[in-house]
């Protein structure tokens, strides 16, 4: 009997992850990018999102943005997953040409273009186009982070640059919390939909204020959510400094289960060395200025356009 | 009514008001909820720069009425991570915003404590105040600063930046006396009763 019982019964599998769930999709587990500590992640995400400030020429935003998706492609992130993304980039360049084709300033010195029926600056719209793979390339910057980063790993970040205890508890749970809100906001919908409730066959105008009514729910459960983690935390003994109760400081499990490698190092100095080093050429030679750009002298030239 | 609006803040006798972890708390909180709405109101309707429906701005005023500083600086934390989710502005720019977005989250919060609104708008008063003060001034601070930054970073041209205002304005205040109304009128009398409300600025 007992023999039966014994071997009857097996204990299931162990599942082990296969991928995780970052901030705005799922990458494997194996991909490259986690064999680099999450500080060096968080400065990366510093270069390359802040960078293409320093940069006027549409050319170099170009290729950074190729570098980008090329990291991405080789961290194994899923580049289906940047579709989403795809109205605001397009719409981001119509308004972009639609603002400077409507009002392209008054300056004597700029060159009118005849397109067809309407009178453009050439000026204007060059500029409007660097501008437009500068904040492209910045975008790709923050969008190669958030696909490749959990709110844990920001986190260890926070942690290991000794922030306060307060600041990356309050950007931890902020996080959290909104992936919570999105999961509330889901169970919510099922619920009036068991019940019945057809969203497909209501007016736009009864849909919208269906998704305002939504939000009062979610406050309701934050404000009852709010109540059970903070007495959670006191029940725990933590406290606003993050220092225990006689006055020590507590122990940063999560920050000791990770440690910086060479190759971090050697990452971060590379890329702190390329930031300043771009940013003095900049701002002492104008290197990276627009009038620069190989595509802005050729256009010129092909144009006759002078200077 | 005047009594029952200035009830909602008044300070009871032996009262004791100070902040604590639950403020804390429900700043991660807002915080989140601020994210999930901003980031939809970005990828929902954009324009550009700008989206032509950001509720965002309403998760704002509403924080700085109820929470007081704890909503303003959520105010300004959550469109750092919601504008980066969504793709909508670059972390420069958005750090750029900072101020503007922790001021146009607390003007609300301090014209209902100033002229003692009742958060729940129980009367013409207080709607005129929620109006004004929680949607048109806090969205010209937003779209003026915001704007002028938009030139700054090079991003747009001098020329652009009327257009730009515009949209802005628009964009931002039609949802947030939509939004903003609907939740204060519904919420506010249950937020009121809570430990996280706050009568003074930070508690």
């Amino acid at each position: 009997m007992i023999a039966t019982a014994t071997t009857g019964v097996n204990a299931a599998p162990a599942r082990v992850p296969k991928a995780r769930k970052t901030l705005l999709g799922h990458v494997p587990i194996e991909s490259p990018l986690y064999q680099f500590h999450p500080v060096t992640r968080l400065i990366m995400f510093i270069f390359f999102g802040v960078i293409p400030l320093f940069i006027y020429l549409p050319e170099v935003n170009f290729l950074l943005l190729w570098v980008n998706m090329g990291i991405m492609r080789w961290g194994r992130v899923n580049i289906n997953e940047l579709r989403k993304y795809m109205p605001v980039i397009f719409t981001v360049a119509f308004f972009m040409f639609i603002v400077v084709v409507l009002a392209p300033g008054e300056d004597p010195s700029y060159t009118p273009l005849d397109v067809g029926p309407i009178t453009i600056y050439y000026q204007p719209v060059f500029f409007a186009f660097a501008a437009y793979w500068r904040l492209i390339a910045m975008l790709f910057g923050t969008i190669l982070y958030f696909s490749t980063n959990r709110e844990r790993d920001m986190l260890v970040a926070m942690r290991s640059l000794r922030l306060p205890f307060i600041a990356s508890y309050v950007v931890g749970l902020s996080i959290r919390s909104a992936g919570m809100f999105l999961e509330d906001f889901r169970t919510i919908r099922e619920a009036e939909q068991a019940r019945g409730l057809d969203t497909k066959a209501m007016r736009l105008r009864d849909q919208v204020k269906l998704y305002m009514m939504y939000l009062v729910p979610l406050f309701s459960i934050a404000l009852r959510r709010a109540d059970e983690i903070s007495n959670a935390l006191f029940a725990r003994g933590y406290t606003l400094t993050g220092r225990v109760g006689g006055g020590g400081k507590r122990a940063d499990y999560i920050r000791a289960q990770y440690k910086l490698r060479t190759r971090d190092w050697v990452l971060i100095v590379s890329m702190g060395l390329i930031f300043v080093a771009t940013a003095i050429v900049q701002m002492r030679f104008g290197v990276f200025s627009i009038e620069y750009s190989p595509l802005n002298i050729y256009l010129k030239q092909l144009l006759g356009i002078p200077g | 009514m005047e009594g029952q609006a200035s009830s909602v803040w008044t300070i009871e006798e032996g009262e004791v008001r100070k902040p604590g972890i639950v403020h804390v708390v429900m700043l991660a909180l807002f915080t989140g909820i601020g994210i999930v709405v901003g980031t939809f109101g970005s990828l929902a309707v954009p324009i550009g720069f700008v989206s032509a429906f950001w509720p965002g701005q309403a998760v704002q005023s509403i924080g700085s009425i109820w929470y007081g500083w704890w909503g303003g600086i959520a105010a300004g934390l959550f469109p750092l991570i919601s504008n980066s989710l969504s793709g909508s502005a670059p972390l420069p720019v958005s750090i750029a915003y900072l101020p503007a977005n922790i001021l146009q989250g607390m003007v609300a919060g301090w014209a209902f404590r100033r002229w003692k609104a009742d958060p729940s708008l129980k009367d013409g008063r207080d709607w005129g105040i929620w109006i004004l003060w929680g949607s048109l001034v806090p969205n010209a601070i937003g779209a003026a600063w915001g704007s002028t930054m938009l030139v700054a970073f090079g991003l747009i041209t001098q020329a652009a930046q009327l257009t730009t205002f515009l949209g802005w304005f628009i964009g931002n205040t039609i949802p947030t006396i939509v939004l903003g109304s609907l939740v204060l009128k519904y919420v506010s009398p249950l937020v009121v009763r809570s430990k996280a409300f706050c009568k003074g600025y930070w508690a």
